[in-house]
């Protein structure tokens, strides 16, 4: 391993929390002004984080600790695989790890409300999976590898310019894997969509804070995918990051929550149809 | 030495099973399965260590092979129509003559006395599959010994039918070894037919009138496989005008302008192992297979049975590389691996959820034939080594669960893992073997998809499947844990650290006591470990089992699809950490552990129930009208109102028979 990995390794672990963090607490901020409140400083979810690391400890089951550390581990080897430039495929089989091991913490307590946010969040992967897999493959067509190394090495353009659908549908999944609304199904941000919180029902505490941290990790996670569609340049990988979530915000701002009766179906039938729109669009290219 | 390794893995099995049959004495039969299960251990290892051989046997006692194979045959199909004549059943009459007839007239009129020289063509691929035959079939018999004592008791059987019981269970494992080393394809089909002779006999087992009817639909499925296998010998003979071509070696290695009339029969053989592999629309008949007793279904969905479907299809491949044939197989095989995932996310019974997660990896690795480049293949291999001791485990499992809780339903089997910590636990393990990366299986997945993303629709279908195994194994392995704290954990007074190295081996519950008898133990703990170890060293088992089986066809056009690093796998297009994703994993493990080990002030609380709770933690209920406690129910999502098994079913068949008809009207055009 070199030196230029060791950096990305070391940034991966310790930086993206706090960028994580950051991202949120701008969340915050953004949504608070878009219902017309003033909002928390931008620092509030880091002092959350420090707030539920001093309470007291407290479980219904030691399996939730033991999946709460597990879905910390596989989001942070997410971040860091991603850091790393490997395989796009590989990225993907480790964030389903994490999200696996949270339902299974979720299921391990015997609550009503966490069970049912468990249910749904599996839902919510059942219906993110296969479009993330489809974008991917979409890269891998246009792009001719699946490691992002070699796709940032060989490929000269923006895959946006390419692949503008797929970036839609990846738009849709990441709504659905930040739970962002309408798809915050199996647990919500927002304190009127639900009275428990779903699949954080049994989680508090240090643990909950364990699981916080964890999701500042996947909006890293997220972020990158979206800063390989414009790789080329950093401005504009910026610009696009910024624009992409704070559509991500609106969108959570503007809608309510829908059903996932609603969610799959529509989710999976417009992924697909678009999805395989972009596909023919490359093979149509090649030809 | 060989010729008698070969002879063991062969004859042993089917003179060990007519023992079994013959002795009536309990403790003389459980030693004969359990030396019988060592001597083919250890004679698979060594025939794999001897390495790639061919082999032609003349005589067996003076009597003439191929003149034997061909008597038996003809006495198996006999046997298989007065069979048929007492289920009264004229649909496996007919199925038994269309092969009987045509066969015949083959044997005495076309082509008698087909003499072909290699027999037995034993390459990497057959060996492979006689090791897990051996091994994961093996230990699946020993696990049958205490399995079926249990399984009479609770029957009350006066008259024990365990010596017919291990007679079939043992004889299948010779059947397939003689299938995967068999170069003849007269000899391949005869073992063919005793394979499912045999699983007809397995399944009626019980003789219920569900078990008879269950085993006849397995029976007249897999003869629309025989006749189809029939009718390709008889098409490649008609075609080619040459039994040369009768040689399996010299059918895949045909020159090229031979492809277009060879095209028929590969489609035909490819049907014969799609019915033996349970695809859509044949699914039916694994899914009824689950009435038999458990070391069974084990049998039929792990080490055979159903791999000698798919081998089938992964032997051929090259035969009918880059063809029409090649797409329509590869979607057919993705098309069963997107409907059965969907049909397994519908059941609760764990049973079938099993049987149809094995259809659709079956589907899978016949999607991956299909797709028919090297890489495609290798994942092919490997799935079907890494689906053979994962899936022989969790059906041991569940087995062993259904006789302690007497329910197969994974709704009961919430918090199982507070009353029976061991075996949830291995379950647990076999159920992440199969769905999370680092372990094989995942592997394999992620080769078939970077070897499927050529095929837009092959691909899509595949993502959408994963998508659905996904679901229905995460929400299994959570089950297993749902369940209050006992207070046994508490009373613990080790170190944090020995704690943790402690829970390796013991769980949450140190001490908990497995009281499981060891011909139990013993087959779980060794394929939990292996499926674990496995993964573990997949780079070298690329390189030792599954590199050579695509090395050694196409010759001179072969470009290794992976490389390995001392770490992992890497193609032209992916890479694969195994190993650092594997030293990742168990750090993250430990740290888990150890954080729910480590002591300290930690309260364990009742669940959340809106400030309605039950005072004791361990009965969740809530406070009803006039303060009555009342409990709760929770349930999985099963997606009944999209995909219900019934509703589903009926489209799932009408659209496979479509692809089936599209790929024999192309191919007989």
């Amino acid at each position: 391993m070199n030196t230029v990995d060791m950096i990305a390794v070391i940034a991966a672990v310790f930086l993206s929390p706090l960028l994580g963090g950051l991202v949120a607490g701008i969340d915050r901020k953004v949504t608070a002004r878009l219902q017309g409140r003033y909002g928390p400083p931008i620092l509030q979810p880091f002092y959350d984080v420090l707030k539920l690391f001093g309470k007291e400890k407290m479980v219904v089951n030691y399996w939730q600790i033991f999946c709460a550390y597990m879905y910390l581990a596989a989001n942070i080897l997410t971040v860091v695989l991603l850091a790393l430039q490997s395989d796009l495929l590989l990225i993907f089989f480790v964030l389903a790890v994490g999200g696996v091991f949270l339902v299974i913490g979720a299921l391990a307590a015997e609550s009503p409300y966490s069970q049912i946010g468990a249910q749904r969040e599996l839902i919510q992967m059942l219906t993110y999976e296969p479009l993330i897999i489809l974008v991917f493959v979409g890269i891998y067509l246009e792009a001719g590898s699946f490691k992002i190394s070699e796709i940032v090495s060989n490929y000269h353009q923006p895959l946006l310019i390419s692949l503008p659908l797929l970036f839609i549908v990846l738009g849709y999944a990441i709504v659905i894997k930040l739970r962002k609304s309408p798809f915050d199904i199996s647990t919500s941000h927002h304190a009127h969509q639900e009275l428990v919180k779903g699949v954080m029902t049994e989680y508090s505490g240090p643990y909950l804070g364990v699981i916080e941290i964890s999701h500042w990790y996947e909006t890293v996670f997220i972020l990158g995918l979206c800063a390989l569609f414009w790789h080329t340049n950093f401005i504009w990988m910026s610009v696009l990051i910024v624009v992409t979530y704070f559509g991500e915000i609106l969108v959570d701002n503007i809608t309510a929550r829908l059903k996932w009766r609603w969610m799959l179906p529509h989710a999976w039938t417009g992924g697909l149809l678009m999805s395989f729109a972009n596909y023919f669009w490359i093979y149509a290219k090649i030809q | 030495m060989v010729e008698g390794l070969i002879g063991v893995s062969i004859l042993l099995p089917c003179i060990a099973g007519l023992l079994c049959f013959l002795i009536k004495s309990p403790g003389a039969r459980s030693a004969i399965i359990v030396a019988t299960g060592v001597v083919l251990t250890i004679s698979a290892l060594m025939l794999f260590n001897n390495g790639p051989c061919t082999y032609t046997p003349q005589t067996i006692l003076g009597l003439d092979v191929n003149l034997l194979i061909t008597v038996a045959d003809f006495g198996l199909l006999f046997i298989i129509l007065g069979i048929a004549f007492k289920l009264g059943n004229p649909l496996v009459i007919i199925l038994t003559l269309l092969q009987i007839v045509p066969l015949a007239y083959f044997e005495l009129k076309m082509a008698p006395h087909v003499e072909l020289s290699p027999a037995f063509y034993i390459d990497t691929l057959a060996l492979v599959m006689n090791l897990i035959i051996s091994i994961v079939g093996s230990l699946i018999c020993i696990f049958g010994i205490r399995y079926m004592e249990e399984h009479e008791h609770h029957l009350h059987l006066k008259k024990s039918r365990q010596p017919r019981f291990f007679f079939f269970l043992v004889l299948f494992l010779g059947a397939m070894n003689g299938l995967v080393f068999s170069n003849n394809l007269l000899w391949l089909y005869f073992f063919w037919e005793v394979t499912t002779f045999c699983s007809f006999m397995l399944i009626g087992h019980d003789r219920t009138e569900i078990a008879i009817k269950n085993a006849t639909r397995a029976l007249w499925m897999n003869m629309t496989g025989g006749v189809a296998f029939v009718a390709a010998i008889i098409a490649i003979y008609y075609k080619t005008q040459s039994v040369e071509y009768l040689s399996l070696q010299t059918l895949i290695n045909h020159s090229p302008e031979l492809t277009g009339f060879l095209l028929l029969p590969f489609a035909l053989l490819c049907f014969a192992g799609f019915t033996k592999a349970a695809q859509v629309p044949f699914q039916s008949w694994l899914c009824g297979a689950m009435v038999a007793p458990t070391p069974v279904s084990a049998l039929l969905h792990s080490s055979t049975m159903v791999k000698a479907g798919v081998y089938i299809v992964v032997r051929l491949a090259p035969g009918f590389q880059g063809t029409y044939l090649s797409t329509m197989v590869a979607t057919f095989g993705a098309f069963t691996f997107l409907t059965a995932s969907a049909l397994a996310v519908n059941m609760s019974n764990g049973k079938k959820i099993l049987a149809y997660s094995t259809i659709a990896n079956l589907g899978l690795i016949i999607a991956c034939a299909g797709i028919n480049t090297p890489a495609a293949i290798i994942a092919a291999i490997l799935l079907i080594i890494f689906h053979a001791v994962s899936k022989g485990l969790l059906f041991l499992c569940v087995g062993t669960i259904e006789h302690a809780i007497g329910s197969r339903d994974i709704e009961d089997m919430r918090g199982l893992y507070n009353t029976m910590p061991a075996v949830s636990r291995i379950t647990i393990i076999g159920i992440l073997t199969m769905m999370l990366p680092p372990f094989g299986a995942l592997m394999s997945k992620w080769m078939a998809i970077e070897a499927a993303a050529n095929i837009p629709w092959v691909v899509v279908m595949v993502a959408l499947g994963s998508g659905l195994t996904v679901l229905f194994w995460a929400r299994w392995a959570g089950l297993f844990v749902s369940g209050p704290q006992l207070k046994q954990q508490e009373i613990r007074k080790e170190s944090a650290l020995k704690a943790t190295l402690l829970t390796l081996f013991r769980g949450f519950y140190p001490n908990a006591k497995w009281k499981d008898p060891a011909s139990i133990k013993v087959p779980l703990v060794v394929l939990a470990s292996g499926a674990i170890l496995l993964s573990m060293t997949v780079p070298w088992i690329y390189t030792i089992l599954v590199k050579p089986v695509v090395a050694s066809y196409r010759t001179g056009l072969f470009v290794e699809p992976f490389k390995t690093m001392p770490f992992g796998l890497t193609s032209g297009v992916g890479a694969f950490y195994v190993l650092p994703v594997f030293l990742v994993s168990i750090l993250a493990y430990l740290m888990a552990v150890f954080a729910s080990q480590k002591g300290g002030h930690r309260v364990i609380s009742a669940p959340y129930m809106c400030g309605e709770q039950y005072p004791d933690p361990m009965q969740p209920k809530f406070r009803s009208h006039l303060n009555s406690w009342k409990d709760y129910m929770a349930g999985n999502v099963y997606l009944h109102e999209f995909i219900g098994e019934g509703k589903i079913s009926y489209w799932i068949n009408i659209l496979s028979l479509i692809i089936l008809i599209v790929m024999f009207g192309e191919v007989v055009r």
